[in-house]
């Protein structure tokens, strides 16, 4: 049976029947959340080629851990841990690989987002659906993968400090403070401050 | 310029980290102080610009294409069942005999150890003294025990 004949299952009675080896059961679930695990690793890795590979090897592993899975949350939301988790070790292993640059370094202390004039005007408001995506992706960009991380984990996976902490082995102090960094940037990118300042 | 320390209580007001006191205590700087307010929205700004940001985002393969990539891996990927080797005919008849020949084997040793002794006469031997033979004639009550070795005595004697 291929996944199309699945299509009008939910996800329940579909994880049920992979668990029990139905691969076209299993298509069906790769359709369905494709689009929401190959997002997430490419807000996580900005890098097209690696966020395929990535959610591919996700969905690798899920298949091989469908026993595993407990229904203690929905499927979408364990295949996202699984591709978050895949991501990280990715992004800890460049790391190493990178040498940190010295606006890296002020980052993470904390100092230079304090500084920034707060923004008065909503800069979100007079921007165009598709303007304003544009000018995201040039923020997420920009911002380093520790910051970035942070601010994907929160905002998207609407994760808390300490369990954002805990998947990044670091304290919550430092999550609170790379976030606060990564919006503050994220906010001058949006307002396209640093353009008027120029002017 | 506000404090580092109140700039993360804020951001932590903003995300409904803050246990309740300390929640009140931000909400009341909000309203007395412009710059902590205005540091607030901006936050919220931040927040509503990027909620459904990855909705748009999809995966730039067909779904014919990028399952395949995954049938394929997970066919690589799983456990190999061992494939069963040729069994030759000596072994076959070995594994059918086996069997045969042990219960064979209970079936005789359940005959031997339940057969009824001899009402006539036989000889036996003795488990703890195999050179010993007796003969037992049970019709006229008579035993006869020999030895298959000499005597002790004709063995002193000849010493």
């Amino acid at each position: 049976m291929t996944g199309h004949e699945h299509s009008s299952a939910d996800d329940e009675a579909l994880v049920r029947a992979a668990q029990q080896g139905n691969l076209g059961a299993f298509e069906e679930l790769v359709a369905r959340h494709r689009d929401k695990i190959y997002a997430r690793a490419f807000s996580m890795m900005r890098n097209e080629e690696e966020a395929l590979d990535l959610s591919q090897e996700a969905w690798v592993k899920a298949w091989q851990r469908l026993a595993q899975f407990q229904r203690e949350s929905s499927f979408g939301t364990w295949m996202t841990r699984i591709v978050i988790n895949l991501c990280l070790d990715q992004l800890r292993k460049q790391k190493r690989y990178r040498t940190e640059s010295l606006e890296a370094i002020d980052e993470e202390s904390g100092g230079v987002e304090r500084q920034m004039p707060v923004l008065t005007v909503n800069p979100t408001e007079r921007l165009e659906r598709a303007e304003l995506r544009q000018r995201i992706e040039i923020a997420l960009d920009q911002l380093s993968y520790e910051h970035r991380t942070v601010l994907v984990l929160h905002e998207f996976e609407e994760m808390e400090y300490k369990e954002i902490a805990r998947v990044m082995e670091c304290s919550i102090g430092t999550v609170m403070s790379r976030l606060f960094y990564a919006r503050r940037k994220l906010a001058v990118i949006l307002s396209d401050l640093k353009k008027d300042e120029a002017t | 310029m506000m404090d580092g320390d109140v700039q993360i209580k804020l951001q932590s007001f903003v995300d409904g980290e803050l246990p309740e006191g300390e929640a009140r205590a931000m909400a009341n700087l909000m309203a007395q102080d412009r710059e902590a307010a205005a540091l607030v929205a901006e936050l919220k700004y931040t927040r509503q610009a990027l909620s459904g940001h990855e909705k748009g985002v999809r995966l730039p393969e067909s779904r014919e294409f990028f399952w395949s990539k995954i049938q394929r891996e997970i066919e690589r990927t799983a456990p190999v069942a061992p494939v069963p080797r040729p069994v030759s005919w000596l072994v076959r008849v070995r594994r059918i005999l086996t069997p045969v020949a042990a219960v064979a084997a209970v079936a005789i040793a359940g005959f031997i150890a339940t057969r009824p002794a001899s009402a006539g006469s036989g000889v036996e031997t003795s488990l703890s003294d195999p050179g010993a033979f007796t003969y037992r004639d049970f019709a006229s009550g008579t035993t006869l025990v020999w030895l298959s070795y000499p005597a002790e005595d004709t063995l002193a004697d000849g010493e």
